[in-house]
């Protein structure tokens, strides 16, 4: 009878390891997913974006001498961060950054073509600019809370692969940790919000 | 970009709840409940939550950044349908902006949410008429809604008290000379009056309608970032 109790201590810790390590790989999965949507709806509003700025660019080349270097600046920025296509299975931190510099850089450009459009009275009273302005500043936002949203699904999942005993498990399950947007450098210590 | 929220950077939804939110008091009391009445009545016709709300100042963030956030806090428009609009001023920056709940950005697009802050608030703040652009705004969010702003001609844009008090009482004091006089000729008329009174004087303001319910408070709607913003 005694020979039974180890055993039986050995079989209830595998038992109970089963259990936990199951639990482990089903809340994976399930914060995988989430980062996954969330990670389509950032794709989505910059795919918005992209698009915009090709009928922006078409607008633009109509208003009369358009200063040219800006226009092809934007041009170039919007082909080379085209050309970064991320999988949702594969967002590592590596890649994550190189997808945010090229955005960046493009979102550089646009706003060096927002500053000289000021000059263009042309620019300024035609409808289909101004909507297309309109449609860009708003996406712009949605941007960038759709990039908070990602985040914040990344940090949860980030967090249980991190944590022991999980880090363990998930390594074993192949789950890797995945990479977030940095908060672009800027107003930090800014003044306060007043009610 | 995004700053990171802290919970003290937004006011709490106000209780008891209330669509017009003037943190600022750049609005008298009479002109808050002017307002009030008008998006209260909108909302009740089309289910929209059509918020407003003032404050001086959006701090380190980006006016239209802090309205999403907002939004999403207080949970402006119902869930499910995620019909909120936030329409926020923040008075010493001297920015406005728009926000469209996610269920609404089909018919409210930024561009449209833009053409209004250009064509109906822009020009009035820019003669510190803050109740005419809230009110025109107002009115032109909700007939963007139904497809119906142009955004064109501001004049078209309808105000919500065009039924003058003065019309009103005018029209009580025909009911009053009417129910005196005609006592024998019964209740033909006087009714009919009556009824008239009550159905053409819900976007007046003035009477009582919003008494009989009033706000019920948020729905749980989520904004996603759309939406458009300006400055006077």
């Amino acid at each position: 009878m005694k020979k039974f109790i180890p055993v039986g201590v050995l079989l209830l810790i595998l038992f109970m390891g089963g259990c936990y390590s199951c639990n482990t790989q089903q809340s994976l999965v399930k914060k995988d997913e989430a980062v996954k949507s969330a990670w389509a709806n950032v794709q989505t509003q910059y795919q918005r974006r992209a698009d915009l700025i090709d009928n922006l660019v078409a607008t633009v080349k109509g208003a009369a001498n358009f200063e040219k270097e800006t226009l092809t600046a934007v041009i170039e920025a919007r082909a080379s961060a085209s050309k970064i296509t991320m999988n949702a299975n594969d967002l590592t931190p590596e890649k994550l950054q190189q997808f945010q510099a090229s955005q960046g850089q493009l979102s550089q450009a646009l706003g060096r073509l927002m500053v000289v459009s000021e000059q263009y009275p042309e620019l300024k009273a035609n409808q289909n600019f101004l909507a297309l302005q309109d449609e860009i500043a708003g996406t712009e936002n949605r941007i960038a809370f759709s990039r908070t949203s990602f985040n914040d699904a990344v940090q949860a999942y980030n967090i249980t692969v991190r944590t022991f005993p999980n880090n363990l498990l998930a390594g074993m399950f192949g789950f890797q940790t995945k990479g977030m947007f940095e908060a672009e450098a800027g107003a930090q210590k800014a003044p306060k919000v007043q009610f | 970009m995004t700053t990171l929220a802290a919970d003290s950077d937004f006011p709490n939804p106000p209780n008891p709840p209330r669509l017009v939110n003037d943190f600022s008091s750049i609005l008298s009391d009479a002109e808050m409940q002017l307002l009030e009445d008008s998006v209260e009545a909108i909302e009740k016709r089309t289910s929209n939550q059509i918020t407003i709300v003032i404050i001086k100042s959006t701090g380190p963030y980006d006016i239209a950044d802090y309205a999403t956030q907002l939004g999403n806090q207080w949970g402006v428009g119902v869930k499910g349908r995620e019909n909120g609009i936030l329409l926020l001023v923040a008075i010493e920056d001297r920015k406005m902006t728009i926000a469209t709940g996610r269920g609404l950005e089909g018919a409210l697009t930024d561009a449209m949410c833009g053409r209004i802050i250009r064509n109906e608030i822009k020009p009035a703040f820019k003669q510190g008429l803050y109740l005419d652009g809230l009110l025109q705004a107002v009115s032109a969010l909700d007939l963007a809604t139904r497809g119906e702003y142009k955004g064109i001609d501001r004049k078209h844009a309808e105000k919500p008290r065009g039924f003058s008090i003065g019309l009103i009482l005018f029209i009580l004091l025909i009911i009053f000379i009417l129910s005196k006089g005609n006592n024998n000729r019964g209740g033909g008329i006087t009714p009919f009056l009556g009824g008239m009174l009550m159905g053409g004087g819900f976007g007046g303001g003035s009477n009582n309608d919003s008494d009989n319910g009033g706000f019920g408070g948020f729905g749980g709607g989520s904004f996603g970032g759309g939406g458009a913003s300006g400055s006077w």
